[in-house]
């Protein structure tokens, strides 16, 4: 079997395997993608069409258009509050349900059910509930005679409010990754540490936690990229405001090509994520790669 | 073994403070939308337990009317075909970069992270340009091609770690034993993978079925999707809350037992990928 | 083996790509498409459909589609000339760009044939004229009113704010913790905040332009746009619900209707819906009014949509066809009786005696009042040039970013007045 042309049959039937994929993904993806790069050299219009190419001009005003420059203030601010947020709160409960309270079978699932609501029902429910005079929050506070701030009103409330909204619906994924990479690690070695229950707590950090720093950073990158992805909460949740300080990159991308036709520059502005999120993504696969070799 | 002294429970206690009140931070919201989606129009926002009995189904009748079951069906045609397209595509060609020995693997796998990743704010015009020349805009078969764009990336990248779990010797005796490396594929391989395959589904079928952006821009009225026909409840004067709320239960519901169902295949399946 | 099944699977998906597609234009070639975004009157037109085939044997598919996702779908369908739409709903604000960018005809012609074009509102009419041509029949105009809880400024012993500088004071007598004051749109947009703030801003004396429409200098950071926005300001901030930074139409409705607001200055479309006794407990003690005026005039809010038959509509006769019957008295006055819809644009209509009936049930001169502020309202009430859309959304964020106190009321208009200069001088 171990023959050298029957190896290579076999080499030959992997490649074959691939092509329909590698067509797809070429045609639907790769095509497009190789579109947004040559608009981003354009000044296409919506309106007005082209008018020719502009080579680096665009991505010239990048560096001088304030707009762009808050705009990836904003977006950092919603990718790592965001991001740690989720990570936290995904982390504490999949610990939870294993450690704390493993006897709550169902609810695992309960836990889950948020990642299933899709984003623009994200966005809208989370707008009414920080609505101050439609929330039954407020409302319930209210008989106490307490009230609760609109936090849609100032730019750290907004980006709070983005942050909930998004980590109500995400941190059900970090949860999935923690209770996967937690079934990895051998159960006896935290059990033996926890003879006593004084020193469990203190074993969960000293030995459980560092256990799960790679399936965290895998979660955390593959959150972070996400994150920078932000639009249905944002044109639903905070329309980009108050005033301007919720667009963040990518729905200020949405902006210019949508609202004010700008496809060219928005096109620039994207491919300044797409650079981002290569980056980002060639990080993973070495790392990937890494620990297939390993 | 057991600890009873009180830090102890204390502690204990605490930590189930805590869990109870994430329990109340993931549904209290699910809650307030079926609430909602019962009441009538004059109650929305009067709080439930002012006027406790006063219900109706009418929201739920009302959306009747709209295009929005119709939608619906779209959603639900596109979200499905798309995952199949993209597990009938992405298997065989996951098996294949898991087993080969092609050069190249590596740029591989970072293409198709990168395409999952990259910001469709970008590319739906190049890819809405194309469809306006090819005739596949506002077609079932145009938006399950763009969807496949983002789910044929996942499942790939997600079946190609499945495989990799599989020991070679398995093939390698599959082989031996005369199946052509096809036949070894569909007889051995995807039955060992079936919970990555169903993990790989579930999450792309989510993925389809939650889009927003991609509907927004190449879908015209034939084949709306559910997430933009719910803007549709967003008027020039008003906005119809119940017929939000009902939209967003319904938009919810089927998904909802399948990822209850599933997520210990999920689980499962994600061990693979976050190993080491 | 393999690669045959790829190529049958491909071959089918192509076939049923196709299948799809023909059938998608087979359905669009026996019927009109109309595209228009969802309000009472739509509703009610859309409603009527089968009564438009019945008369001209043309079957009109109406599909009504959200305001957040109507100009989405429009540049997109209009830019890649898609022509799946063959009557397009049309706001007046949008037409200059429109006809700038060749995305709708001229149907002049049609309409001076019409032997009723006089029974249409002539400000609504000449709305839709661009350089001498017509491009659309306005179907809908709306005003702004005041609309205020008699109850609670009685209570108070207040009469209804006459000006602007009255409703300050009238707002710090009757503002309570459980009802604010006011509450006026403030959510950034050309059709929300700015539908409303340049009420208060011609009202102080102030103006988008210097010399409006020869010269397009922007007058933005003027001292009478300041007072405007500082009273703008004052009015929410201080006399406001929690919250008012974000609110738009929906919440402003909802909160007057739910008794936690007393007063507002909107839409027809809005306002009606707060007198609706059906949908707002409070409709009994709610009463309209002119809107406030203040030292240079009264500026009623105003909004008109019509509608036009697209560039690449495949039959132009039969969409005007459908215009015709969409705008017709029989039509408007059917909408006007079974939905919430005094925004008609003929003058016929108000003189229907079933129509007065009704709109006098929600106060005794509901007409008058609104016929009356229609007739104050300028046509260009917001600009009428083309970049408008683009003006719009960079005021309204400014604006916006003033109430909720991100910026000081000078360094916004000081940002827009930039910000205006910018977009005219990129055309």
């Amino acid at each position: 079997m171990a023959s050298a042309s029957a190896s290579a049959q076999l080499e030959r039937a992997y490649k074959r395997m691939l092509i329909p994929t590698f067509l797809a993904v070429g045609i639907f993806a790769i095509v497009p993608l190789v579109g947004m790069i040559g608009l981003s050299f354009t000044d296409y219009h919506l309106i007005r069409g082209f008018r020719g190419e502009v080579g680096f001009q665009n991505f010239v005003r990048l560096w001088t258009d304030g707009r762009f420059m808050e705009s990836i203030y904003v977006m950092c601010a919603l990718s790592f509050i965001g991001v740690a947020v989720q990570i936290v709160m995904g982390t504490l409960v999949a610990v939870g349900l294993e450690k704390i309270v493993p006897r709550w079978r169902l609810a695992r699932g309960f836990f889950v059910i948020p990642f299933a609501v899709p984003a623009i029902v994200t966005a809208l429910v989370w707008l009414s509930l920080f609505t101050p005079t439609l929330s039954p929050i407020n409302a319930f506070f209210a008989i106490f005679g307490i009230q609760i701030p609109a936090i849609l009103t100032t730019q750290t409330g907004a980006i709070a409010a983005i942050v909930i909204a998004d980590t109500w619906t995400t941190y059900p994924f970090v949860m999935l990754l923690i209770l996967a990479a937690l079934q990895g690690i051998s159960t006896d070695l935290d059990e033996a540490a926890a003879m006593d229950g004084a020193t469990r707590i203190r074993a969960f950090f000293y030995i459980t936690l560092p256990l799960l720093v790679p399936a965290l950073t895998m979660v955390a990158l593959f959150r972070f990229i996400e994150t920078l992805k932000h639009f249905p909460l944002i044109f639903v949740l905070t329309n980009g405001g108050p005033g301007r300080s919720t667009q963040a990159t990518n729905y200020y991308a949405y902006v210019q090509t949508f609202q004010s036709s700008n496809v060219g520059y928005g096109s620039a502005i994207a491919m300044f994520l797409f650079f981002f999120a290569g980056v980002i993504s060639l990080y993973i696969a070495k790392r990937n790669a890494r620990l297939a070799d390993a | 073994m057991r600890d009873d002294s009180f830090s102890f429970k204390l502690k204990r206690g605490f930590g189930i403070l805590m869990m109870l009140a994430f329990a109340v931070f993931a549904v209290f919201p699910i809650l307030w939308v079926l609430i909602l989606s019962f009441r009538p129009a004059t109650q929305l926002f009067v709080p439930i337990w002012e006027t406790p009995f006063e219900l109706t189904l009418e929201n739920y009748s009302a959306i009747i009317g709209t295009n929005f079951p119709f939608a619906l069906l779209n959603s639900a045609i596109t979200a499905g075909a798309s995952t199949l397209l993209a597990l009938l595509l992405g298997i065989p060609a996951a098996f294949a970069l898991s087993k080969s020995r092609l050069s190249g693997k590596f740029l591989a796998s970072w293409l198709l992270l990168l395409l999952r990743m990259a910001p469709p704010v970008g590319f739906v015009i190049p890819l809405f340009l194309i469809y306006i020349n090819s005739g596949l805009i506002d077609t079932y078969a145009g938006l399950i091609f763009a969807y496949m764009s983002l789910t044929l990336p996942l499942v790939v990248w997600s079946m190609w770690t499945t495989f990799n779990q599989i020991p070679n010797e398995v093939i390698e005796a599959a082989l031996m034993d005369g199946a052509s490396i096809w036949k070894t594929l569909v007889k051995v391989m995807i039955p060992i993978a079936r919970p990555g395959i169903v993990a790989a589904a579930i999450l792309s079928f989510l993925l389809a079925w939650n889009d927003f952006f991609f509907a927004l821009i190449i879908t015209r009225s034939e084949t709306v999707t559910a997430p933009v026909a719910v803007m549709n409840f967003v008027s020039y004067a008003s906005v119809d809350w119940g017929a939000i709320a009902v939209a967003s239960i319904v938009l919810t519901l089927p998904v909802v037992p399948v990822i209850i169902l599933a997520n210990k295949y999920i689980v499962q399946s994600l061990g693979g990928a976050v190993k080491g | 083996m393999y690669l045959k099944t790829t190529r049958r699977l491909m071959a089918a998906a192509l076939a049923g790509a196709m299948a799809l597609q023909s059938g998608a234009a087979f359905a669009q070639e026996k019927t009109l498409k109309v595209l228009l975004f969802g309000m009472p009157s739509t509703i009610g037109l859309q409603a009527l459909a089968g009564d438009f085939e019945k008369e001209t044997g043309i079957k009109a598919d109406i599909e009504i589609i959200g305001q957040d996702v109507f100009e989405n779908r429009i540049t997109l369908s209009f830019a890649g000339r898609t022509g799946d739409i063959d009557v397009v709903h049309t706001p007046a604000i949008q037409v200059q760009r429109w006809v700038e960018a060749g995305w709708i005809n001229p149907i002049t012609d049609q309409v001076d044939a019409l032997e009723d074009k006089d029974d249409f509102l002539k400000g609504p009419l000449e709305a839709y004229a661009v350089e001498g041509d017509t491009y659309a029949l306005p179907f809908f105009a709306e005003v702004g009113l005041l609309a205020y809880r008699k109850d609670i400024l009685e209570a108070k012993g207040q009469q209804p704010p006459k000006t602007w500088d009255e409703m300050l004071s009238v707002a710090a007598a009757i503002n309570t913790p459980e009802t604010a004051a006011i509450a006026l749109r403030a959510a950034p947009g050309q059709g929300f905040n700015m539908f409303v703030f340049p009420a208060l801003m011609w009202a102080y004396g102030g103006k988008f332009f210097a010399d409006y429409p020869s010269d397009l200098t922007p007058a933005i950071n003027s001292p009478e746009n300041l007072k405007a926005l500082q009273v703008y300001i004052e009015l929410l901030t201080k006399y406001g619900p929690q919250g008012v930074g974000r609110f738009n139409f929906p919440e402003i409705v909802a909160a007057v209707q739910g008794g936690q607001v007393a007063m507002t200055v909107d839409g027809t479309s809005i306002t009606s819906q707060l007198v609706d006794k059906e949908k707002s407990p409070v409709a009994d003690n709610i009463e309209l009014a002119l809107p406030p005026s203040g030292p240079a005039g009264r500026f009623p809010p105003i909004a008109v949509h019509g509608l036009a038959v697209p560039s690449d509509a495949k039959d132009p006769e039969a969409s005007f066809k459908f215009i015709q019957w969409a705008t017709s008295k029989e039509t408007m006055a059917k909408i006007a009786l079974n939905q919430a819809y005094p925004d008609f644009t003929r003058a016929s209509v108000a003189s229907i005696p079933e129509v007065v009936e009704k709109y006098s049930g929600i106060q005794p001169n509901f007409l008058d009042l609104r016929v009356e502020a229609l007739n104050e309202a300028r046509g260009d009430y917001r600009p009428l040039i083309s970049t408008w859309p683009e003006i719009g959304a960079a005021l309204g964020e400014n604006i916006n970013g003033a109430l909720n106190g991100l910026v000081t009321p000078e360094a916004a208009l000081e940002k827009a007045d930039q910000e205006v200069s910018d977009i005219i001088d990129s055309q």
